[in-house]
């Protein structure tokens, strides 16, 4: 089915925050957003067939005879063997979709390897978080040695 | 108390407290009510032990999905969907003494064996959040995959736009989530929706205002098999019917979990000897209210679907059986039937 390849482009505006022109919801590109970014990647493809799909629902008979919150999603892809569960949210349908969303970045990383355009986004983030916390270091670090001159200062004063 | 429960939260305690919790514990449990069952309130606890705690306590007390219950309880209170959602550093602060307490009022629901659902009175079907009352049915994941089966049929007969104006009918509406999520998803269509239960009809109303859908939906109070003919003169013809009706088998109704058989109407689930007393009401309505080629979607036992297609090749010669699908654990779960043509 094209709509389970098709991602909920809705959806992701509202987990990840970021506004999207509605109109590139019917047009059907393999990209995903990643979350806090406004750029986007090229998630490769996957088909329906290349995936099985389980559902942890707990034991018993299901339907009206079973209720139970577990709503967790694993999801198989054939191919490569890689594995992906997902219960983020307490609905299943979006459960099921988040659990290909997943496995599309994992399989990003597995045929890109170094190459890979979240790989190295990821580790960009990583440098600028650091980057961040050494300046707000140096700055508190330069404010304490500022005072400490004026303290001096003004014990020489009296 | 028993002396185990005791020796139990002592432990808990002196983890979590010290030893004065743990006299002022005692203290507590000797003048406690015979049968009194909640574990004391601590002075200062953050969000991370009151879940560790609750699970444990739900696991003492026997009571199903410890861990998701704490979780999805504890959560609600801090405002949130589930527990990830809510910020790593807010589960690590001390809960504030009115989320204390919404937690133990919450979590103390939960030890009657009272659904997650009902206790946080609300649910999540498919994109929508609904607000959930005892006892109207709690609606199921399979019957979000109903709610897909119906729009993916409808897509491919109709067009991704779903056609022009449609109308549907939906029997045993419950909390209002098949037909609020096909009114979500579909914006010309007109729903009238029925149930036998007049908790159900003011919950899907109350449900269908608070979405802003309630201008397309319609609920009446009727019952499928005693109403019909109020039914056939109230319902115009129809594009499709979608039902998750009671289809249970009486003899299973008794092995059910404690949360269902305490808390949810059996009406909405005993579907007689042969879990089919409802369906075949709902399938002679069908016969007459569709139009042309309209559909009818049924969520069903897994043993149904042969049975259908048999009740309708004998008995009732204006359907026509189409297809029958799995659901998710791979049990046959829905029915797909269409009403004949002139030429059929």
């Amino acid at each position: 089915m094209s709509s389970m390849l098709f991602l909920n482009l809705r959806f992701l505006r509202d987990i990840s925050g970021i506004s999207l022109s509605w109109h590139r919801r019917f047009l059907r590109w393999p990209f995903v957003l990643v979350a806090g970014k406004k750029d986007l990647i090229d998630l490769p493809e996957v088909n329906e067939e290349d995936l099985e799909e389980q559902f942890v629902r707990g034991s018993g008979p299901g339907g009206q005879a079973t209720n139970k919150t577990s709503n967790c999603v694993v999801l198989k892809h054939i191919p490569t063997g890689i594995v992906v569960k997902c219960h983020q949210t307490r609905s299943v349908t979006h459960n099921r979709k988040l659990a290909r969303e997943i496995l599309r970045g994992k399989l990003e990383v597995e045929y890109n390897g170094e190459e890979s355009e979240l790989l190295r986004r990821k580790r960009e983030s990583i440098q600028e978080k650091r980057e961040k916390r050494r300046k707000v270091n140096e700055n508190i670090e330069r404010k304490r040695r500022f005072k400490e001159i004026l303290n001096t200062d003004g014990d020489k004063k009296c | 108390m028993t002396s185990k429960s005791i020796w139990f939260f002592s432990q808990i305690i002196k983890r979590h407290g010290g030893a004065s919790q743990l006299r002022s514990f005692v203290r507590c449990s000797s003048c406690a009510a015979e049968g009194a069952v909640v574990p004391p309130l601590h002075s200062s606890i953050t969000a991370e032990q009151a879940v560790k705690l609750w699970t444990q306590y739900f696991t003492l007390q026997g009571i199903s999905e410890p861990l998701l219950s704490s979780q999805y309880i504890i959560a609600h209170a801090l405002g949130r969907k589930t527990l990830d959602a809510v910020d790593r550093r807010r589960l690590r602060d001390p809960l504030t003494d009115r989320e204390r307490d919404k937690v133990w009022k919450l979590c103390s629901k939960r030890l009657t064996s009272m659904p997650v659902q009902y206790v946080i009175e609300e649910w999540d079907f498919r994109d929508l959040t609904l607000k959930m009352t005892p006892p109207v049915f709690i609606p199921r994941p399979e019957t979000e995959e109903l709610v897909g089966l119906v729009l993916e049929d409808l897509r491919l007969m109709l067009g991704e736009s779903y056609g022009t104006d449609l109308r549907c009918l939906e029997v045993g509406c419950g909390s209002g989530a098949v037909s609020l999520s096909l009114l979500h998803d579909i914006p010309h269509l007109r729903v009238l929706a029925l149930d036998q239960s007049q908790a159900a009809v003011c919950l899907t109303l109350e449900n269908a205002c608070r979405l802003g859908l309630q201008d397309r939906l319609e609920v009446q109070h009727l019952d499928v098999m005693g109403d019909a003919d109020t039914i056939l003169n109230k319902c115009g013809p129809i594009h499709f019917l979608v039902s998750n009706p009671p289809y249970l088998l009486s003899k299973d109704m008794q092995s059910l979990q404690t949360e269902i058989l305490q808390f949810e109407d059996h009406a909405a689930l005993d579907g007689g000897s042969d879990g089919l007393s409802v369906i075949r009401s709902i399938l002679a309505l069908a016969s007459q209210l569709l139009i042309e080629r309209g559909r009818v979607y049924l969520e069903v036992a897994p043993c149904h679907p042969p049975i259908i297609q048999q009740l309708i090749e004998e008995r009732m010669p204006e359907l026509l059986y189409l297809e029958t699908r799995c659901d998710l654990t791979n049990r046959p779960r829905f029915c797909i039937l269409q009403r004949k043509g002139k030429d059929d």
